[in-house]
């Protein structure tokens, strides 16, 4: 067995001694502060100090060997995501009536039709709606829920790990629930308005475009609170306390350590956790089936419920793929933000 | 004023705020465990009393003889989608890691971006052309269908919370196979997937959880059939009966169990997962 071993030398002393006192010592580095450094394996730009044919060989034996475990999972991707996607848009320029069925090819005519169709029109505008109502008091609730549980009091822990509970139902769950409670007649909701009087008849929830879209919305909010809170919760913590303290004793008021440490602090996290609100949200589906079904006479469709409408009720498959596709382009278009936002962090990571 | 609050805020104060905000959040849970142990199965009794004079197990009766065999169909989709997605993201995740280390950080770079971005696809981009797929290969209405599609929420963020978590592994106990003559196979096997148990446990708790709440593929690729999970069952069970929603409701809980069995006793998991998933990328 050869001892010189490419292993050690690809891998500095001085960095793996760093690397093993971290692992030893437990020390966790906020994600958002990681160094590429840090993690001490970045050869690139080092002359191997003893390269030769013999380590060239070893060190691409061991990459194709750890690409090979890699393999099953790029087939995966490759079959249940990139093909779908590829198949997905041949399908938004064929002319497809039922779902299963091929047809001709017409360009991007459905992608025409479905841009002047009212009701598409109308679905992008409930998507935005739907889309910024929720973001926004998803994020503030969570936030103020975050700072409240950040000061450490008795029962905090338990109670914060009780307050994620909504997010761990299956959405479907908690349509029904807020279904079963927005009912019309009956329903707890407008009981207890009643009871209270606060309205004097019953409101029928979902016979208006407006109202059931802020049904919509506000169970939404229920379910993403929680994941804002934690993650928020959890950049919180991240925030040296000595730098809020610092501040007060510098005659600092509340507000101005939100303003001035806090807030910017949070910026990575909070821009995180948008977008990954944005992309939950945007693909809301199951919570707009069980509450209004895309009703009344399609008040409340959200792009992803259209796109479902259009290719299996409607026999519009085409069309259907199109808005589909509209809707793939708008997340890849976050997706490219939500890369960039972390690309500190695959760097580090990789 | 001022100082009786500071000096009562920590003992008494804080604890009762965060109570009520955590029973603001939980009062739709709280009326759905009252509703479905509620006697009467009519449902203007629902909202008379906040606490029931008893409970009665009738609607649970209900909801297992209308759902058990949902109930099982979703277990068996779930189990299915955890093997299948952590079968492959585990090696993948050891696979990248270790890649990261031998001048390939472009090629780790590229996988964590694509598997950043699978997460972002929407699923009704993907279940169109899932469905005519499946039609073709009589994968429709099936369990293995399921699997397979339920697998696409799962098996990326699988590999991102495994390689995060196999990042924390120190390199020397591999150097150490390395150094007497284990295969990376071998490396594999004995050394880093026994140490990566409380990684693997976080990712399979997630890919289950997703695998049992997944509604879009339930309810599209099942369209017309007999298969029908859990989601699937309780949407049919509310449209199609609209007396006794105390009997919904049980069905509810019956589909929240596991997110409370996990809450009691994987929290750490799911916390430790969110955090990897989430930020770490």
């Amino acid at each position: 067995m050869n001892r010189k071993l490419p292993r050690e030398e690809l891998t500095p002393p001085e960095r793996r001694a760093t690397w093993s006192v971290r692992a030893k010592v437990g020390v966790n580095e906020a994600p958002t502060l990681a160094r590429p450094a840090d993690y001490g394996h970045d050869t690139s730009g080092r002359p191997a100090r003893r390269a030769g044919l013999w380590h060239w060989v070893r060190l691409h034996q061991r990459q194709a060997a750890l690409l090979a475990f890699v393999v099953p999972a790029l087939t995966y991707v490759i079959l249940f995501f990139a093909y779908p996607l590829i198949y997905g848009f041949t399908m938004s320029v064929e002319r497809i009536g039922f779902i299963a069925q091929s047809g001709p090819f017409i360009g991007f005519h459905n992608y025409s039709v479905e841009i002047n169709d009212p009701v598409t029109r109308e679905a992008l505008l409930n998507t935005a709606i739907f889309l910024v109502a929720s973001l926004f008091f998803q994020f503030t609730i969570g936030l103020g829920i975050a700072s409240y549980f950040s000061r450490r009091f008795f029962l905090s822990g338990f109670l914060r790990s009780l307050i994620i509970i909504p997010w761990l139902f299956p959405p479907i769950a908690s349509g029904t629930i807020f279904a079963i409670m927005f009912a019309g007649q009956g329903g707890i909701i407008d009981e207890t308005l009643q009871s209270l009087h606060l309205i004097s008849s019953p409101i029928f929830w979902f016979d208006s475009s407006f109202k059931a879209m802020f049904v919509i919305t506000f169970v939404n909010i229920w379910i993403g609170i929680p994941f804002n809170a934690v993650l928020l919760y959890s950049g919180l913590q991240d925030i040296p306390n000595e730098l809020r303290e610092a501040s007060s004793l510098d005659g600092a008021g509340a507000w101005q350590r939100f303003r001035y440490i806090t807030a910017p602090l949070l910026r990575p996290v909070s821009l995180i956790v948008i977008m990954l609100g944005i992309i939950y949200t945007v693909k809301t589906f199951d919570l707009v089936i069980v509450l209004t079904n895309g009703g009344p006479d399609n008040g409340s469709q959200l792009m992803s419920t259209w796109a479902y409408t259009l290719a299996f009720q409607n026999f519009q498959t085409g069309q259907g793929a199109a808005v589909a596709n509209m809707l793939f382009v708008f997340c890849m278009i976050v997706a490219f933000f939500y890369i960039r936002a972390t690309r500190r962090d695959v760097a580090a990571a990789a | 004023m001022v100082r009786f609050w500071q000096r009562h805020a920590r003992r008494f104060v804080l604890p009762i705020g965060g109570l009520v905000i955590t029973g603001l959040m939980l009062l739709p849970i709280y009326f759905t465990i009252e509703s479905s142990l509620a006697p009467s199965s009519s449902f203007q009794a629902l909202s008379q009393s906040l606490v029931p004079s008893h409970f009665v197990l009738s609607n649970y009766r209900m909801a297992f003889d209308q759902e058990s065999g949902s109930i099982i169909t979703s277990l068996l989709i779930a189990l299915g989608a955890v093997v299948l997605s952590v079968g492959i993201a585990l090696p993948a995740a050891y696979g990248l890691t270790k890649l990261g280390y031998l001048k390939s950080r472009a090629v780790v770079s590229v996988a964590i971006i694509v598997l950043l971005v699978t997460q972002m696809v929407p699923g009704i981009s993907l279940t169109l052309a899932f469905y005519k797929l499946f039609f073709h290969l009589h994968l429709l209405n099936s369990i293995p269908g399921l699997i397979l599609a339920d697998s696409t929420n799962g098996m990326p963020f699988a590999t991102l919370v495994l390689r995060a978590y196999m990042g924390s592994i120190p390199d020397q106990l591999t150097d150490a196979a390395y150094v007497d003559g284990a295969s990376e196979w071998r490396t594999f096997r004995s050394v880093i997937a026994p140490l990566a148990v409380p990684g693997i446990v976080t990712a399979g708790l997630f890919v289950f959880l997703f695998a049992w709440g997944d509604f879009l593929y339930a309810y599209t690729l099942t369209a017309g059939g007999n298969v029908t999970p859990l989601t699937k069952g309780i949407l049919s069970f509310f449209t199609n009966n609209t007396v006794n929603w105390g009997g919904v409701l049980a069905t509810v809980v019956l589909a929240a169990i596991p997110s409370g069995l996990i809450l009691s006793f994987g929290q750490r998991y799911v916390m430790g997962g969110l955090r990897a998933g989430a930020l770490k990328g």
